[in-house]
């Protein structure tokens, strides 16, 4: 590697992470606001205005940043800070608005599903430390229940992660099988029978469950239960550091809307339609924020508006015992449209009952 | 030799570059300090804004108040109570009910590999 092929990486990381960090916060935000509209239409309310979340950000600028005298200083400012800078960064991993993800291009610089699995601890993990620094009652219950639910979630996100992963692994010509572009240039839809089919619908479902358990939305947000313990593990925040934590959750719901696009809806209008230039790069990126609208509205607007919160280890036995289940029914469904329907298919199937 | 540091760590499945995740980490790390330079950074210090939140309640010694290192990842013991009660009664300390159960697993795994 030459100095100007590093000097080109450098640049395209600088300019990537700057234009990804305005995009994130400003499409993360603008999706908050979209999620509090529906979620008010649906209780027959009238509900705050789309910019609301932006309104909401500039008045904690304005506010008082307090810091409580039982507080870790450094830790408790420092907690906010790494939780949005964490999200941002996987932004520059995911395919966003139709294009590969920005690293993707960039030979040394790729990351892959493992990474990002690791890298959305992050801002859980901030939040986790920032309570426990907060130095209240309130923020350490939070900041441990918020522990509790990761431990809960991890096991069937993970779950979908092999799954797909594993049943990638077995199509001729693959490689990188946990590369979201490997993903996102080989949909599992086309590939698999229809028992696997019916596995993909299982871990999609799976998937969007443990999404507002990512986003501490209900009816899993336990570690903020405002009614209960007055938001928990943010409790102490105020100002400019719980604006930092706000944004982190926009950006955070855009990287999960995202990931599940990738995963599961990795397709473009533009090839479909023959479009080429400027008027596919513009439709891509339309169908793509239609395609986020979606997963956002299923994932976390009609879940938080459905159902009552739940208890923490109401949470956990949810996430380690139904869920990981029918992750794992969705990954037997892989794996027997692999091994059973390629033996004896819908053909022999007809053979032995006779019918043929 | 700038190569190999810069090279993507590969197993053949996964890989990452950690040096340019800190690179783009430190510039959005300046990115948001910049943003969160805008906000108001002043309180009133050594006023009651900086007690601890408590709905009123009087505050405790701290030992009192806040969570135990045992009582750390409560959701998760309670929840998983079932098994763990099953898994303690398993524990007896008696040699004998442990080689029991190893042979009771090895029969397990080699039907399961017989049967395979």
């Amino acid at each position: 590697m030459n100095f100007m092929e590093i000097a080109q990486t450098g640049i395209t990381i600088i300019i990537g992470a700057m234009a990804l960090a305005v995009v994130g916060i400003v499409v993360g935000l603008l999706y908050k606001g979209i999620d509090r509209k529906i979620a008010a239409h649906m209780q027959g309310r009238i509900g705050p205005p789309l910019r609301q979340p932006f309104l909401d950000v500039r008045k904690l600028f304005v506010k008082e940043n307090v810091i409580p005298e039982n507080a870790i200083t450094w830790v408790f400012n420092l907690a906010p800070i790494t939780g949005l800078v964490a999200t941002i960064t996987i932004l520059l991993y995911l395919p966003i608005g139709g294009f590969p993800a920005l690293l993707d291009g960039i030979i040394v610089a790729k990351g892959d599903l493992i990474l990002i699995l690791y890298l959305l601890m992050i801002p859980s993990l901030a939040m986790v430390v920032g309570g426990f620094a907060s130095g209240s009652p309130y923020a350490t219950i939070g900041a441990q229940r918020e522990m509790a639910t990761m431990i809960a979630y991890e096991f069937p996100l993970a779950i979908i992660i092999i799954s797909l992963s594993w049943r990638l692994s077995l199509v001729q010509g693959t490689t990188h099988v946990f590369s979201l572009s490997t993903i996102t240039a080989t949909p599992l839809w086309g590939i698999v029978g229809p028992l696997g089919f019916i596995g993909l619908v299982i871990l999609l479902l799976t998937l969007v469950i443990v999404t507002p358990a990512e986003l501490s939305k209900i009816p899993f947000d336990s570690p903020e239960a405002e009614t209960e313990i007055a938001g928990g593990l943010l409790v102490e925040y105020s100002g400019r550091n719980l604006a930092m934590f706000y944004l982190t959750d926009g950006v955070k719901t855009l990287v999960m809307g995202t990931l599940i696009v990738a995963l599961f809806f990795p397709y473009n209008l533009s090839p479909l339609l023959g479009l080429e230039s400027y008027t596919a790069i513009i439709i891509d990126i339309l169908f793509f924020l239609a395609k986020l609208f979606c997963v956002i509205l299923f994932s976390v607007t009609l879940i938080r508006v459905s159902i009552a919160r739940l208890k923490i280890d109401q949470i956990v036995y949810t996430y380690w015992v139904p869920l990981t289940l029918l992750g794992l029914v969705g990954l037997i469904c892989l794996m027997w449209d692999q091994t059973i329907m390629t033996q004896f298919g819908m053909q022999s199937i007809a053979n032995m009952l006779g019918l043929i | 030799m700038l190569d190999m540091f810069l090279q993507t760590f590969d197993t053949g499945n996964g890989f990452w570059n950690p040096i340019v995740w800190i690179v783009a980490f430190v510039v959005i790390f300046l990115i948001v300090v910049i943003i969160r330079g805008f906000g108001n950074k002043n309180y009133k210090k050594g006023t009651g804004q900086t007690k601890a939140f408590l709905s009123g309640n009087q505050e405790y010694e701290k030992t009192q108040m806040h969570v135990k290192a045992s009582n750390l990842y409560w959701g998760w013991t309670e929840s998983m109570k079932w098994v763990i009660d099953g898994l303690k009664k398993m524990h007896t300390g008696n040699v004998s009910d442990y080689v029991l159960w190893f042979v009771v697993v090895m029969g397990i795994l080699l039907l399961c590999v017989g049967l395979i």
